[in-house]
């Protein structure tokens, strides 16, 4: 059974007229990669906030590993790991002495030798001893992930934890947001941008808008409730237009550009009109089926 | 947790080069007035004893070790504020300008720890501050200009303390003065707490401090009731261990009226702190 | 033939007053001159309004004519005139009169007084009344009047040094004048107490002197050199 980590019921926050957040409520489970999603001013940050005691919520609960945050905040923050928006550091302080310090107040004591190697492991070995105010945005935004990690937390909260990294560097934090939840069982909540992203690693979401959430559920689930769409890369585009539609009259194909068709269709029938194409003798180069997360979405804020 | 992270705090003041900024202020004040001191020194006890030599002569080591060390003291009532505010009242609200206010508000410690252990910090460079400044006036201006008695001016006349009788007055008013100037630190952070940037509780502090020592200063009834609880008006409560004989109900009155500013001014902070949202 | 007696009695009594006090002083000035230097031990009292001080222990060195010099551990107050400013001034005949004022007891002392008027113009003594033990040849009491420092009152008690005419305290009783604060000094700023102000217009300055070493010799350099 599911056991619950976050649990936010009916979360309201107002700042003076403003309804930034009105009775937002979802679950996250042990385990769960959970994308937040949102457009910009949906109220992610402010949820996320409420969530780690940066902001009182005017009304609402939030239970955290099972206890309510408000009674036991201190005890819940020992063991969550977060970067809000961008990692900012003492930028007077070197990037070890920045970690040191946080270690010492993050409820677990981290040794010398621990600090050197999440730094090796956030890609800033040999730049321990040089202070943050030299460092790129992308290289705070890897500190911020050491500093995330570097007391072991079983809940981690990251909040656009990719802005400003380059594909590698994107590629790096999804691989390890991955080998978090397959090999360390660590529970992490994801907001971002990038649907994409949350498509790829996040198992479970919840989408909010205007301060409100809209749905939430298995990733799969949901986007599975809607067709896939694919887009074949074909030789003589159009015969072939007419060959599957003469086949499978349910579907509807439209020509995208060049020779690329597109049309709806279910999972299951993707192998079918793979075989049946080249039967017929077309020449597929490329076969790409796309989950409509990005329609799914757009469909759900503009309701 | 209220240890580990006062120690950070200490950390931080440690680096930042502002904090240098005071000590160095003000050894090189002290420095100019012991070059002004050692070229003229004669023409400025002239001054203090002007109104009596025309009837009376002054002999002995006038312009000595003591009498230098009373005239830095001296400079607390404005100076040293200044230079105690430029670091403790950017103790929050630089953090908050800086961002590592939210890394801070987000790791398992209480706000009130936070805001406890920049207190201790402030208080503890407050310290460092006074200790320096009594190291110098103390130890490195009795080097330079000798020991004697110490001829202090006040509105009720000329008071001569002789020279055995003035390290224990001094130290008491050393202790007293930093009490008066942990309560600027205490202030500055208070604002702090209230503020986004640095500068603003810094200028703050210093415009509470002019505006309350002008209040202090003026021969107006309609102020006169609100003057004893002003603390600038015990900031300078260290001069009445130099009188004679000394008048410990007042400067005991001083010291209940400094401490319970300091106490009051951490609350406000405590206070304003644990319900402040965090959306920097 | 009486008529003839008495009138040259009183002649000769009015010629000797006069004589008196030109030869009072020449007494006094040959005994003052015995004294060619001196140091002494002092304890230094002063009692004067608006200003607190602790009795001082100094050593006061004294040259002819008038070399002075006062070294203290401590802070010493003592009257800007009155040390040696009367010696130093009867020494040269030509700069005054002197004027008979009779006998007079004081302190169970009878005592010759006599009044000093400068003959010059730029002299800071305008007026000197002084008491004078004939027998002794020494200064009881002097009334000063000074035109920088006003007047200075002092009485003489005489032990151990009567013989060169040193005493063994001096009481002085000195004119205070309206002592005006500045006040960027005293920064009492946050004073609300009104600066008091003195009955008394006099203050005294009493001065106990021992251990004289009298002619032992001390140099001029010694009352250049700073302490």
């Amino acid at each position: 059974m599911d056991e619950p980590i976050i649990e936010v019921k009916n979360l309201s926050k107002k700042f003076g007229t403003f309804e930034a957040v009105k009775d937002v409520s979802f679950t996250v489970n042990k385990g769960d990669v959970f994308g937040f999603l949102g457009p910009n001013g949906a109220g992610k940050s402010t949820t996320i906030r409420c969530m780690l005691s940066l902001i009182a919520p005017n009304s609402g609960t939030i239970a955290i590993f099972g206890k309510n945050l408000a009674n036991h905040r201190t005890q819940i923050l020992k063991n969550i790991g977060c970067i809000i928006e961008k990692p900012d550091f003492y930028r007077y302080l070197s990037a070890e002495k920045n970690l040191e310090m946080f270690a010492r107040i993050s409820g677990r004591d981290s040794s010398k030798k621990e600090i050197q190697e999440m730094l090796e492991f956030v890609g800033l070995d040999g730049r321990g001893k040089d202070k943050v105010k030299g460092f790129s945005h992308g290289m705070k935004q890897r500190l911020g992930i050491a500093q995330t990690l570097l007391h072991k937390p079983d809940l981690i909260i990251l909040d656009e934890p990719t802005t400003g990294l380059d594909p590698q560097g994107i590629i790096e934090v999804r691989n390890l947001i991955l080998r978090l939840k397959t090999e360390q069982q660590k529970t992490v909540l994801l907001s971002s941008h990038q649907l994409s992203e949350i498509e790829i690693i996040a198992n479970r979401m919840v989408i909010i808008n205007k301060g409100k959430s809209m749905i939430e559920g298995s990733v799969d689930a949901l986007v599975n409730e809607q067709d896939l769409l694919l887009q074949i890369n074909v030789s003589d585009y159009q015969n072939a237009m007419q060959a599957i539609e003469l086949e499978f009259p349910a579907l509807h194909v439209k020509h995208l550009h060049g020779s690329i068709i597109e049309m709806a269709l279910e999972k299951e029938m993707v192998p079918k009109i793979n075989y049946f194409l080249v039967n017929k003798g077309f020449s597929i180069h490329s076969l790409e089926p796309k989950r409509k997360l990005e329609d799914f979405f757009m469909k759900i804020i503009q309701e | 947790m209220l240890v580990r992270n006062t120690y950070n705090e200490f950390i931080k003041i440690i680096a930042k080069p502002r904090s240098y900024i005071g000590l160095g202020v003000l050894t090189a004040l002290i420095f100019v007035i012991l070059f002004a001191m050692k070229a003229d020194g004669s023409s400025f006890v002239s001054f203090v004893t002007a109104s009596f030599e025309q009837t009376l002569s002054f002999n002995g080591n006038i312009l000595n070790g003591n009498l230098i060390a009373f005239i830095i003291l001296q400079m607390l009532i404005v100076h040293i504020p200044l230079l105690v505010a430029l670091v403790t009242g950017d103790l929050i609200s630089g953090e908050a300008a800086m961002g590592t206010i939210r890394m801070l508000a987000t790791k398992p410690i209480s706000r009130t720890n936070i805001v406890l252990s920049k207190f201790i910090a402030g208080a503890v460079y407050t310290l460092i501050l006074t200790l320096w400044l009594a190291f110098l006036a103390l130890i490195v201006v009795k080097w330079m200009f000798g020991t004697g008695d110490l001829i202090v001016l006040n509105s009720s006349g000329l008071i001569i303390l002789q020279e055995q009788d003035i390290m224990w007055r001094y130290l008491c008013s050393f202790f007293v003065a930093y009490l008066a100037l942990l309560t600027v630190s205490s202030l500055s952070i208070c604002l702090s707490a209230f503020a986004e940037n640095s500068i603003g509780p810094i200028v703050s502090t210093m415009g509470i401090i002019i505006l309350f020592t002008i209040i202090g200063s003026m021969d107006v009834t309609v102020f006169d009731s609100i003057k004893k609880f002003l603390f600038t008006t015990h900031m300078a409560s260290w001069r009445s261990f130099f009188e004679d004989p000394v008048k410990m109900k007042d400067i005991w009155q001083s010291i209940i009226i400094l401490v319970v500013h300091n106490i009051v001014l951490v609350a406000i902070a405590i206070i304003k702190f644990n319900k402040k949202d965090i959306t920097s | 033939m009486r008529y003839i007696f008495f009138s040259l009695l009183i002649f000769y009594s009015l010629s000797a007053n006069s004589q008196t006090a030109d030869q009072i002083i020449a007494q006094l000035v040959s005994k003052i001159n015995l004294v060619k230097d001196y140091s002494v031990k002092a304890n230094i009292k002063a009692d004067i309004p608006m200003i607190k001080v602790l009795p001082v222990n100094a050593t006061i060195y004294f040259k002819q004519k008038d070399k002075f010099k006062v070294i203290s551990k401590g802070i010493a107050i003592l009257p800007k005139q009155g040390f040696t400013d009367v010696s130093s001034f009867l020494s040269n005949k030509n700069t005054y009169v002197a004027v008979d004022g009779g006998l007079k007891d004081l302190n169970g002392v009878q005592t010759h007084v006599v009044t000093v008027i400068p003959t010059v113009e730029n002299s800071d003594i305008v007026l000197a009344k002084l008491w004078i033990d004939t027998k002794n040849k020494v200064i009881l009491k002097t009334d000063l009047t000074t035109r920088g420092s006003g007047s200075v009152t002092m009485n003489y008690v005489y032990g151990t040094q009567l013989a060169f005419g040193l005493p063994d305290q001096i009481t002085f009783t000195v004119d205070i004048k309206k002592f005006k604060m500045p006040k960027s000094i005293s920064s009492d700023i946050n004073n609300s107490e009104k600066a008091k102000k003195s009955k008394s217009k006099i203050g005294i300055i009493t001065i106990k002197l021992s251990g004289y070493l009298v002619n032992k010799g001390i140099s001029d350099e010694f009352f250049k050199k700073k302490n």
